[in-house]
């Protein structure tokens, strides 16, 4: 039919080229069957070969090392004290980004203003720096010879070489995956609940309270485990910013580099299982009606 | 008391543009308007989740234009229901609740009991609605916003809660904003329509008034006028409202002599005659029609409702003033009505007559008649 339709519209250009394409898609040429089941196959195995390169060096230290990992959590003071660390300024650093990430991905989410999107902008920034820089960067703000570094020494706090550094360096390079997922959190939550709500005599406040924090309860629970998580394996930033005290990343990497393989791995066993935790708990948390106020 | 005067407002690039209008306290205000007019938007400004960036709207008489939505006293029932899905029916239905015997009542009042612990989800459409009825008038608004309410009801719904709005309306006195896109639904509801179009008001006025007046030729088409014919407008002689009358009185006479006829018209409702109208000519091709209209001479719109017009084997001695030779070209049954399209000086009028009529009158493609329509049923703008 479409043949008919270009020999009828040839002397129409544009007319003829739209028809033709549509012959084209019409009538492209289909893969034969063999090709297709090569195509198939192929594609299978690549994607297979790519699960395995993730997989397989971490199945390979926990296997390997996973029990001298929990042997050395029982003789290794260094290794427990790190791990107590990590969990602490993870932690904290979720918090203090759940309290400031929480309300920007709603104003994101929610509000229409000029720079919005330069906001949006800035708020990645950190995703795509280097995480060695992204500690430099830190260093030039927030060192000891800096304004803002005086001001926080003044108020007892020192930035470098102390958990304060640790917890910034953390906030700095995690904090943008809370947000974004936050964001998405209230995007999924029709905003028109809030103005029906608001016309049922909750104030704006009330409204989030009521409302919209309960049916993004389950996003927001999630982004904070993915701020936590990326925390807890994060490296080069706090490396630059804060040697000692060490968390367990950093604690594996000088093990690494004065002792060698054989007293980096234990270590770097315990770091993959502690990473594991917070996947698994995402996994749980995805899974519908995991959490109060999940109906939704 | 609802009332908008100027009112602007924007969201994302649709705009609303200085909207005013004015539905009285206890008055049931219906907007019809096509998708996209800016109807749910014009509510939302009245409820103040969209800001007005310019104008006023008055509330009871108050200016709430800057006044918070939950400041303002207002129900607003969406299309969608918008109940809270992490709440069951009875969370829903007292989430605004002042008075908690309210909620009881309400929950009798649209026989809910029975699913006061379901989960909203797991409700149908209609149910929802319901529940979303229920929890707007449980927190007592005196003014009451529904958008499109009944559009996701069954039929048998439709009616039922229809029914309960009204009977609601009533008793409680409130000011009513209701919208929909459906004329015959704004019929049956409104005491005033208010027509939207792309973000504008193009007429204000009761339900009758925009029926047999349209005030342009976008309007009749919206509310269904079957017969909207461009041409022109020559004024045949000036006349006072009482020559205008006289026209009506003839006309009136006239269709009284049809109706024991088989060319009776189904409906004679026809406009009144305003002081500064007078007799005019409107011409579009070969067809010329008598009117009555104050509009200037020029280009104009004539708007004539199918069942204006009467159809009549050959011309007969009357004083209606429209009598035009014509030719039938379809003829289309639906039940009791049939609405027969026919062609005169080269303009095609649908005229809608009873089925037994059309078979009386042996109308068929083809066939020659005589369409004829008083003067008052062609209305110009």
């Amino acid at each position: 039919m479409w043949g008919t339709g270009i020999t009828h519209y040839s002397a129409v250009g544009g007319r003829a080229a739209i028809l033709t394409g549509m012959e084209s898609i019409r009538f492209g040429r289909r893969p034969g069957r063999g090709v297709q089941r090569v195509m198939t196959v192929g594609s299978a195995a690549l994607a297979s070969l790519l699960l395995l390169f993730l997989v397989a060096p971490l199945v390979g230290v926990v296997g390997g090392w996973g029990a001298a990992g929990v042997r050395a959590l029982a003789s290794d003071a260094d290794l427990r004290g790190s791990l107590w660390i990590t969990l602490q300024t993870a932690t904290l650093a979720t918090l203090l980004g759940a309290a400031g990430g929480i309300p920007l991905a709603y104003a994101l989410s929610r509000r229409r203003f000029r720079g919005r999107a330069l906001v949006s902008a800035l708020v990645d920034l950190p995703l795509v720096v280097p995480h060695p820089v992204a500690g430099i960067a830190l260093l030039i703000v927030l060192g000891r010879d800096t304004p803002a570094g005086r001001a926080l020494l003044t108020a007892g706090l020192q930035v470098t070489g102390s958990r304060t550094g640790i917890v910034c360096a953390m906030l700095f390079v995690s904090a943008p995956l809370l947000v974004s997922a936050a964001r998405e959190a209230f995007d999924r939550v029709d905003p028109r609940l809030e103005a029906v709500a608001r016309t049922l005599g909750d104030t704006a406040w009330t409204a989030v309270r009521r409302v919209t924090l309960p049916l993004a309860g389950r996003g927001l629970t999630a982004a904070a485990i993915v701020m936590w998580a990326r925390a807890i394996s994060e490296f080069g930033a706090i490396v630059v910013l804060t040697y000692n005290p060490k968390v367990v990343s950093v604690l594996s990497y000088e093990r690494f580099t004065s002792f060698g393989l054989d007293d980096a791995l234990p270590v770097a066993a315990v770091l993959i299982v502690l990473a594991l935790v917070p996947i698994v708990v995402l996994r749980a948390v995805a899974a519908p009606g995991a959490l109060p106020g999940s109906r939704g | 008391m609802i009332a908008l005067d100027g009112v602007t407002a924007t969201v994302g690039d649709f705009a609303l543009r200085e909207v005013s209008f004015e539905i009285g306290q206890g008055s049931y205000g219906v907007v019809i308007g096509p998708a996209g007019a800016g109807k749910t938007t014009l509510l939302e400004a009245v409820a103040g989740i969209v800001p007005v960036r310019a104008g006023h709207v008055r509330l009871r008489g108050v200016d709430v234009t800057r006044q918070a939505p939950e400041l303002r006293r207002v129900g607003i029932v969406y299309q969608h229901s918008y109940l809270f899905p992490h709440l069951s029916v009875l969370e829903n239905v007292a989430y605004g609740a002042h008075n908690p015997a309210l909620v009881p009542e309400m929950l009798e009042r649209f026989r809910l009991d029975e699913f006061v612990d379901r989960d909203v989800k797991s409700l149908s459409g209609g149910e929802r609605q319901v529940v979303a009825l229920a929890r707007t008038l449980a927190t007592s608004p005196d003014i009451l916003l529904l958008d499109e309410p009944f559009a996701a009801l069954d039929p048998r719904s439709r009616i039922t809660v229809r029914r309960q709005v009204r009977a609601l309306h009533a008793e409680r006195g409130m000011t009513v904003l209701h919208v929909t896109h459906d004329f015959a639904e704004a019929g049956r509801l409104g005491h005033r329509v208010v027509l939207l179009e792309r973000g504008r008001v193009l007429q204000v006025g009761s339900p009758d008034d925009v029926f047999h007046r349209p005030s342009s030729a976008a309007v009749a088409e919206f509310i269904g006028a079957e017969n909207v014919v461009l041409g022109r407008i020559r004024v045949v002689r000036s006349s006072t409202a009482g020559t205008a009358k006289k026209a009506d009185d003839a006309d009136d006479a006239d269709t009284a002599t049809t109706a024991t006829t088989a060319t009776t018209a189904i409906t004679a409702t026809t406009k009144t005659a305003t002081p500064r109208e007078r007799m005019v000519e409107f011409s579009s091709k070969g067809l010329t029609l008598h009117a009555v209209s104050d509009m200037p001479d020029g280009e104009a719109h004539a708007v004539i409702r199918a069942d204006e017009i009467a159809l009549a084997p050959a011309r007969r001695e009357s004083s209606m003033r429209n009598q035009v030779a014509a030719r039938v070209v379809e003829v289309a049954s639906a039940g009791v009505i049939a609405h027969v399209t026919v062609e005169a000086g080269g303009v095609e009028l649908v005229a809608a007559i009873t089925t037994r009529s059309a078979e009386e009158l042996g109308l068929a493609p083809g066939r020659e008649v005589v369409a004829a329509l008083k003067a008052t049923a062609v209305h110009l703008c």
